[in-house]
């Protein structure tokens, strides 16, 4: 059933784990943010057993979104083919995109403060429409940067025009 | 200024910074001042007190007057030796350059307001801009006329000028014309026109009967969406004209308002053909285009309606125009794949209709039971293909393939297939793009 996301007729590539402990280190900073929240909120008003429950719950939806986290960085991974980028990810939603090289406008390299501390960027391939979502998050910076010239050179030279 | 200036570079027309026609803002904003009265009238506690609301409409008008006058005030153009130069706005100056050489056809259009006090506006068609982008409006009826034929010397060279005028003249033969009944039947029996009308009519009785006290306010959107797209369709579409002429398909629709518009061949992505239900009875049909460069540049509601092929026409007239388009193309002769029962599971009803085929030149998806679309995309256009599965799906085992287009209204989507036709069809198109793309660009090695 795996291969139908990821036919193996080329070679997969990975993202980098550290794509995971970003998300991690989001999801923790939005689980602090909320459970002091629920915390001071169920605390000062309902007393503070509640205050604790609902830290808890929200330390549990925290546990649980690592794991799926964890799960959902190992299930990105992209493949350049001659003519086509393949880029294949999710778990419960499962999407399998491919971009012939040709049809490239242009090629976005971003990365946001955290992703800088942890080392990683992401590539975003854009074609003439905004369905085509053909986003490689956790990349290595030194392989973002080969990926954004290879596609550029390829989209060059492959052009397809509209 | 009525006979027809002898030297392009008419001495009238050379002054630099001229403004528009002081009616301009009256023109353009008499639809503010509609709404602002409506609005005012309208509304509960303005109403109780008349007094009030009278100096609120006063208010609002010389307002909107003092604005239209400041806008007009600060809008100048000018004829410089390559380009023309808009500039305006009072707060945000905004100065714009259109090229000679970047405009492909100049109309001057003629809105009925403007028409009545005989002015006109002049619309550039503009390589890479939008609608609104070679507006400049209002100037006098025969001040238009004039600055269309400068500005068509000075884009196109003497020679072009007089072809594109030449052109203008004669109306290219008619391939097919929608006849004003058939518009207005099909409006009348389009499901907008006749859920609003039923909740309409729902309303009054209920009114009556129950002595509800929303009344007509709440009816006021509903006749809206009655009497809006009667007006669309029928004014907007009246004689609706397809022609051929050597730059490609050109339409010709507008009672009041002219819409001409050319479809270069090389530019179409992809056509939608719709079928409302009470239309599919009566064996018509709308198709719509996908053109690279109009559909998603407009502004306003516009955005994502594609250019108009028929607005509504029979089952022949439909094949007739899309082998227009697509030569060689026959829809009955695609093979249409069913998507397997399972999918009943996601779509009661409406798995039944979801169906794809393909041919060496298009893909084909139709889908919907209540108003069935039919999307045609062209495989040398596919952007990317997509192949996407949610939870359930999974369960059933089955998965859309999505062939992405320009954006437009077409949107050519493989619902709910089994997962392994899924991802063979998925390599299948990827492929095929491909292989049209190559044989696209052998037989025409100068198409950009």
């Amino acid at each position: 059933m795996d291969d139908l996301f990821a036919p193996s007729d080329v070679s997969w590539t990975p993202v980098s784990p550290q794509l995971a402990s970003v998300r991690r280190v989001s999801a923790a900073i939005t689980a602090g943010v909320f459970g002091i929240a629920a915390l001071l909120a169920l605390g000062l008003t309902l007393g503070w057993l509640y205050g604790v429950l609902g830290l808890v719950v929200i330390a549990a939806v925290f546990g649980w979104s690592w794991v799926l986290i964890g799960r959902n960085q190992r299930s990105w991974k992209y493949a350049e083919r001659e003519d086509e980028l393949m880029v294949s990810h999710g778990i419960m939603f499962r999407q399998l995109v491919v971009v012939p090289y040709g049809r490239m406008q242009f090629v976005d390299v971003a990365a946001g403060p955290l992703e800088r501390a942890f080392g990683i960027s992401t590539v975003e391939l854009h074609t003439a429409t905004p369905a085509t979502d053909a986003k490689i998050p956790g990349l290595h910076p030194d392989e973002a940067a080969r990926l954004r010239d290879r596609l550029s050179a390829l989209g060059q030279s492959q052009a397809w025009g509209l | 200024m009525t006979e027809p200036a002898p030297e392009p570079t008419g001495p009238v027309l050379e002054k630099t910074g001229a403004r528009l026609h002081p009616l301009t803002p009256f023109v353009k904003g008499w639809g503010y001042f509609a709404v602002a009265a409506v609005a005012l009238v309208n509304n509960e506690g303005l109403r109780s007190n008349l007094e009030i609301a009278g100096l609120g409409l006063i208010a609002v008008l010389i307002g909107g007057i003092l604005l239209g006058a400041l806008s007009w005030w600060f809008t100048k153009w000018q004829l410089t030796d390559d380009a023309i130069r808009v500039d305006s706005g009072f707060l945000f100056r905004r100065t714009r350059i259109i090229r000679f050489d970047r405009i492909q056809a100049i109309d001057v259009a003629q809105p009925l307001l403007a028409r009545m006090l005989g002015m006109a506006e002049l619309r550039m068609d503009v390589a890479g801009g939008g609608k609104s982008d070679g507006k400049l409006s209002y100037f006098k009826y025969a001040e238009a006329g004039d600055l269309r034929r400068i500005l068509l010397v000075r884009a196109k060279g003497e020679q072009g000028a007089q072809q594109q005028e030449q052109e203008q003249e004669r109306e290219p033969e008619a391939l097919l014309v929608v006849p004003t009944n058939r518009l207005l039947g099909a409006t009348l029996l389009s499901s907008t026109v006749v859920a609003s009308a039923g909740a309409l009519i729902w309303l009054i009785v209920a009114t009556m009967v129950f002595d509800f006290h929303i009344g007509l306010f709440a009816g006021l959107p509903l006749l809206l969406g009655v009497v809006s797209p009667i007006w669309k369709q029928v004014v907007g579409n009246h004689g609706f004209t397809l022609s051929q002429t050597e730059h490609g398909l050109r339409t010709k629709r507008g009672l009041f308002d002219v819409q001409r518009q050319t479809i270069p061949p090389g530019r179409v992505q992809g056509l939608l053909i719709t079928e409302p239900i009470i239309w599919r009875l009566l064996g018509w049909a709308r198709v719509e285009l996908d053109i690279a460069g109009v559909a998603g540049k407009e502004d306003g509601e516009d955005k994502l309606e594609g250019a108009q092929l028929l607005p509504v026409g029979e089952r022949g007239e439909v094949n007739a125009v899309l082998s227009r388009v697509l030569p060689g193309f026959h829809l009955d002769a695609i093979e249409l794949q069913r998507a397997p029962e399972r999918a009943k599971w996601l779509r009661p009803i409406g798995w039944r209709y979801l169906a794809y085929g393909a041919d060496e030149q298009v893909f084909v998806t139709t889908s919907g039971w209540i108003s069935r679309s039919t999307s045609i995309v062209l495989h040398h256009k596919t952007q990317s293909v997509r192949l996407a599965q949610g939870p359930i799906q999974r369960r059933l085992n089955l998965a859309d393939v999505h062939i992405d287009t320009p954006v437009g209204p077409t949107n050519a989507v493989a619902r709910h297939r089994s997962a392994e036709e899924a991802a063979w069809l998925t390599q299948a198109q990827a492929h095929q793009a491909r292989q049209a793309r190559q044989a696209i660009e052998s037989t025409r090695p100068d198409q950009s």
